[in-house]
């Protein structure tokens, strides 16, 4: 491990593939990854990191960078809430050839949180926060909901409030932590 | 002063003899690579765990008291409470405890599995004590025990006693670390239905609902603020067969607001299956309210 980390320049972009479940949160983390300046490419290609959310791919020998994922034999681990900062720090650290712990295991076994109607997101604003997942501008966004711009512009301002988010990766992360205590299956 | 009255000693000799007279509760259950985590053994043959350290597989090798090893098979899991049961091919017999209620501030030993057929062992106090609640997945849980305790990862699942000797329940991390009871009561409530059912029988709509604003105008006639959109529709499901289909925003169920998750796991126990349920929906602009009879969840 270490002799290969000599050779990689740590400062420099770094190949991540990127392993989640829910296709939102992968879109976020590949755009979280790209932000920090690092290469994105498929899980069957050349990588330097895999970055796991939810669950660890299998038979993957490479360094695993994982998200929510309780095993110590990862690299990398941190919890699901990680921001970007952190990624890509952790991004960074592993392929350097340390191991990232977060201070403490953060996805114990906790109580249901309920989430109070005015924060709650409408139907339309989850229509476009999936655009904006899908990296749509806001023309783009307001020819496929067919609303004009000024509303559009409208809801993205709003989801930014609501969401606590100020850049719309930031928006869409952010809302796909939400995601796991807004869902249920009934 | 003579030695065996001296109080601290007294204290420390009673905590030992606590701790090695737990050794025949604990079992590892290993994970591979050296690793293992902690079960407790319920009933001859029958061990719990801590459901979200349980790696998938169905079946893992035990260290029993003593170190012998033992083949076990997972019977059971209940995310929704944290537990999971293994049954062992080989007889493993169970001692015998009482249970017995957490009081805060009181003495707690949680002992663990050391992995070579021994056991580890931790003490602190009964951090607080609170009423139920439930859990990320809509789990009932008897009680609120927080544990000023620190557990290793391999001591997890292990059981907790009392001063005297009672058995709290089992441990367990909670969020940020802490360590927390799964109560006697509900391990008591959930294993005998693990065992006979391999899961735990809850009511179910065929739906997966994802919680939004109600939007503005549609508020008044609505009369609440918060709803639980559809996001997909089972096939064949409750909710299919009353017409209820991706998009409707589902404001309660018999009365009760849908986005009030707690409120709403526990109408969907057990005992709601086959029950008819008013459904109260938006729908293209307008509030209705559909029939449904609520089955039995599948096995995930």
């Amino acid at each position: 491990m270490s002799e290969v980390a000599s050779d990689i320049v740590v400062a420099g972009r770094l190949r991540v593939a990127v392993h989640a479940d829910d296709p939102l949160r992968r879109t976020a983390l590949c755009k979280v990854v790209a932000e920090a300046g690092h290469i994105v490419v498929d899980l069957q290609d050349e990588a330097d990191i895999v970055l796991a959310d939810g669950s660890r791919p299998p038979e993957e020998v490479r360094n695993v960078i994982g998200l929510g994922i309780a095993d110590d034999r990862l690299r990398g681990t941190l919890p699901r809430e990680a921001d970007a900062r952190q990624i890509d720090a952790a991004i960074r650290a592993v392929a350097a050839g340390l191991i990232v712990r977060a201070p403490a295991r953060e996805n114990g076994f906790g109580a249901m949180r309920e989430s109070e109607g005015h924060a709650l997101l409408t139907p339309r604003e989850l229509e476009v926060l999936a655009a904006l997942a899908e990296g749509m501008t806001n023309k783009a966004i307001a020819r496929r909901l067919e609303i004009s711009l000024h509303t559009v512009k409208f809801h993205v301002e709003s989801l930014f409030r609501k969401l606590g988010a100020r850049t719309r990766t930031e928006a869409v992360v952010k809302a796909a932590e939400r995601r796991r205590n807004e869902i249920i299956m009934l | 002063m003579s030695f065996s009255s001296d109080v601290l000693s007294q204290l420390s000799n009673a905590i030992s003899a606590r701790a090695e007279a737990a050794k025949n509760a604990v079992v590892a259950v290993r994970l591979g690579e050296g690793r293992h985590l902690t079960g407790l053994v319920w009933q001859s043959g029958v061990v719990v765990v801590s459901e979200q350290a349980l790696l998938r597989g169905d079946e893992f090798e035990l260290v029993a008291p003593g170190g012998s090893t033992v083949a076990a098979k997972v019977a059971g899991r209940d995310a929704s409470t944290n537990i999971a049961i293994l049954k062992t091919t080989d007889s493993l017999s169970a001692p015998a405890f009482a249970a017995a209620e957490a009081h805060m501030g009181t003495l707690a030993l949680a002992i663990g599995a050391d992995g070579e057929g021994g056991a580890s062992a931790r003490l602190g106090v009964v951090n607080l004590v609170g009423g139920e609640w439930h859990s990320r997945r809509g789990g009932l849980i008897d009680r609120r025990i927080v544990l000023d305790i620190g557990l290793a990862h391999r001591e997890e699942g292990g059981p907790v006693f009392d001063a005297a000797g009672g058995c709290l329940g089992m441990s367990t991390f909670g969020p940020r670390g802490q360590v927390i009871v799964i109560p006697h009561a509900t391990l008591t409530r959930v294993v005998p239905q693990l065992i006979k059912d391999g899961h735990v029988a809850r009511g179910w709509l065929g739906v997966a609902l994802q919680a939004v604003a109600v939007p503005d105008a549609l508020r008044e006639s609505a009369d609440q603020t918060g709803g639980m959109m559809v996001m997909s529709v089972v096939e064949g499901g409750p909710a299919a067969q009353a017409g209820i289909v991706a998009g409707d925003i589902i404001l309660s169920v018999d009365g009760i607001s849908a986005h009030r998750f707690r409120k709403i796991a526990r109408y969907f126990g057990g005992d709601s299956i086959g029950r008819k349920a008013d459904v109260r929906l938006i729908r293209g602009g307008a509030v209705i309210t559909v029939q449904t009879t609520i089955a039995e969840r599948r096995a995930a």
